[in-house]
């Protein structure tokens, strides 16, 4: 207890019981550290550095200038954008009725808190394979829910052991919960893994969340598949969908997830209750977005695919320091970093087989002024790994291998 | 100067536009309303083309005053940039005698302000048109609800009058355009008075099955997708096809 002015001011943590254990991501605690330097160059936040595309920002003004964006939408977002997401989606060979079985949520992040607040009651237990996206397992906590980590397989290219899910799975699991293409390890799932997952999930009740925000970055012709598209298993994937990667749009919060009607149904009412609805300036870009013709943004994801050769290409210079598997997709690389780098580094970042990445992450920023992510932050099998995001200019991506390659020298 | 080459454009397209389709007269199938427009047009081309006849149809946002004249045309849009629409300026005269012109035009109209349709029917006079629905969508452009139903009366009223019109019987004031006409008017929809009409639908893993009552025979079908607004397509189909034999 504290006293101000005469008035007690109880700063009692216990008082802030479903927030205590919640913490700050860990990729945004990096990027405040790196504000201190001023030659930094980031490669920790998943951001493209491309400016959301022109015609999406006509869009936007026009609807600006007919003075349709003040108001709120529906709670399940703009009719309009509905119908287009449910024309997009049909493309792709997934069937969702507009009306019902389609939400426009603020970002992908939303739509995750509301689905599992809506299908999760607090002590249920959620599967992630990790190492994956740092947020799922705080939106987890929040529901008052236990995350349960599977690790992901390395040596299989960070692929899935259907094995290791069955183990996880007990009385208290609700619900398997996977990002495909995967950040950070930008793996796509093969049909074959997802398919026993969903028989898993079929033997055990269970729903599977599939957060898709990668989907249209898929490099060498790789083959992409999603359980949505499976009429079968509609009543048990909730697919989940942000403009913010694929279309530079980060800052616009807007995203979207489908399911069948009974599903959307419950999940709306915590949207409801969360955002009334997303925003109404973002859903008219989003209908930008998906009025764009997909050659238009053909140059976006070929820019990022020659990203994606120089870092692999870089990274295999600095085959002393780091290991790593080429990512399919995304825009990250997860290598996992030497012992060997121990004289660089220090000696105390070694434990056992594996580097410290969060010590390691802190020195490579003090050293180089390098930001990047500790694999520790995606997961407990992400430790001895660091996140390096292609999605920054090719300029910063050639600089900080510069600087790299000046500190790990041979 | 960007609206002037944007009038210039607009005007030299409709030009060309009508030139096109009275060298060809192809029958246009209209399809208008503030919902379900993409999703009719789909069912309409794919039950003609069932039927061995060639169609073109606009894509989903192709119905306006310079998209329509494109789709008719079959030309690319340029966009915002000046030099993307040289190779739709000067093309656009060949398209007048244009071999394999389909027979079949099925076209969706966009109105989001009053006077949107009028333009738009300067270009093409339906043989067929449908009304999907009319809901508050896009009512931010019309002073009242009143005006916004006045661009599908004129569409309505500019029919050819040996042509149909297609109206949803479950919407009220897409009903009501269809009161006093002496051209010949269809009324799809759940509603008992419709033909065709929808008995009964149930949902089921792969879409839907309905029934459907059309000229006093009951028929079940499988529908593999969710949602009303895909049987009303679907009845939309189902009437277009038997329509357009009395062409």
């Amino acid at each position: 207890m504290e006293s101000f002015l005469g008035l007690t001011i109880c700063s009692d943590i216990s008082m802030f019981e479903r927030t205590k254990n919640i913490k700050l991501s860990v990729i945004k605690q990096i990027e405040l550290e790196a504000s201190k330097y001023p030659d930094a160059v980031s490669l920790a936040q998943g951001i493209p550095d491309f400016d959301t595309p022109d015609f999406i920002k006509r869009r936007v003004e026009r609807a600006l200038k007919r003075g349709v964006v003040a108001k709120y939408s529906l709670s399940p977002g703009l009719p309009e954008l509905r119908e287009l997401i449910e024309e997009s989606l049909e493309k792709e060979g997934m069937y969702y009725d507009w009306e019902k079985e389609i939400l426009v949520t603020a970002g992908s992040i939303e739509g995750i808190t509301a689905t599992i607040m809506a299908i999760t009651s607090p002590g249920d237990e959620v599967i992630i394979p990790e190492p994956t996206y740092t947020s799922y397992r705080e939106v987890i906590n929040l529901a008052g829910c236990k995350p349960v980590f599977v690790p992901l397989d390395e040596e299989k290219g960070w692929g899935f052991d259907i094995e290791r899910y069955r183990e996880a799975v007990t009385e208290k699991t609700k619900a398997i919960f996977y990002c495909n293409p995967n950040n950070p390890t930008g793996t796509i799932y093969t049909k074959k893994q997802l398919m026993d997952l969903a028989r898993l999930a079929e033997d055990n009740n269970l729903f599977l969340i599939s957060d898709e925000v990668y989907k249209d970055f898929i490099y060498d012709e790789k083959e992409f598949f999603s359980l949505a598209s499976i009429p079968e298993l509609r009543k048990r994937v909730i697919r989940i969908f942000s403009f913010s990667k694929a279309f530079a749009m980060t800052g616009w919060r807007v995203g979207y997830l489908h399911s069948d009607e009974e599903n959307v149904r419950e999940i709306t009412k915590v949207h409801d209750s969360l955002v009334t609805c997303a925003p109404v300036i973002s859903q008219y870009a989003a209908m930008g977005a998906l009025e764009i013709e997909k050659e238009k943004m053909k140059k976006f994801f070929e820019d990022y695919k020659k990203r994606r050769d120089v870092m692999c290409s870089r990274l295999e210079n600095l085959s002393h320091v780091f290991d790593f598997v080429r990512p399919d997709s995304a825009y990250y690389v997860f290598p996992r970093i030497s012992s060997r780098v121990a004289e660089v580094v220090g000696k105390d970042l070694i434990k056992g087989d594996l580097v410290d990445s969060w010590g390691f992450a802190f020195r490579l920023l003090e050293k180089a002024q390098i930001a990047t992510v500790p694999g520790t932050a995606f997961g407990p099998n992400g430790e001895g790994h660091i996140r390096m995001s292609f999605g920054r200019r090719r300029e910063d991506i050639e600089e900080s291998f510069d600087r790299m390659e000046n500190i790990f020298k041979t | 100067m960007k609206c002037f080459a944007k009038f210039l454009l607009k005007h030299y397209l409709r030009v060309i536009t009508k030139l096109t389709l009275l060298v060809h007269r192809p029958v246009v199938i209209a399809v208008a309303g503030s919902t379900n427009k993409n999703f009719a047009k789909k069912e309409i081309k794919r039950r003609l083309e069932e039927e061995g006849l060639t169609v073109r149809a606009n894509p989903k946002n192709f119905n306006t005053e310079i998209g329509l004249p494109l789709a008719i045309l079959h030309l690319p849009s340029g966009y915002n940039e000046y030099k993307a629409w040289l190779p739709a300026i000067f093309t656009s005269p060949l398209r007048i005698f244009q071999r394999n012109f389909p027979r079949f035009l099925v076209l969706g109209l966009g109105t989001s302000d009053e006077g949107d349709m009028s333009y738009l029917l300067s270009i093409v006079k339906p043989h067929i048109s449908v009304v999907t629905d009319i809901t508050q969508r896009y009512k931010e452009g019309f002073s009242d609800m009143n005006n916004l139903v006045d661009e599908y009366r004129l569409l309505a009223d500019r029919t050819r009058n040996n042509g149909v019109l297609l109206l949803n019987a479950d919407n009220y004031r897409v009903k009501r355009i269809g009161d006093n006409r002496k051209k010949k008017v269809v009324y799809y929809g759940f509603n008992k008075k419709a033909d065709p009409c929808i008995v009964g639908a149930q949902k089921n893993e792969k879409g839907q099955r309905a029934k459907i009552r059309h000229r006093e025979k009951e028929e079940n079908f499988q529908i593999n997708r969710f949602g009303r607004h895909h049987l009303y397509a679907f009845l939309i189909g189902v009437a277009v096809k038997e329509e357009v034999k009395s062409l």
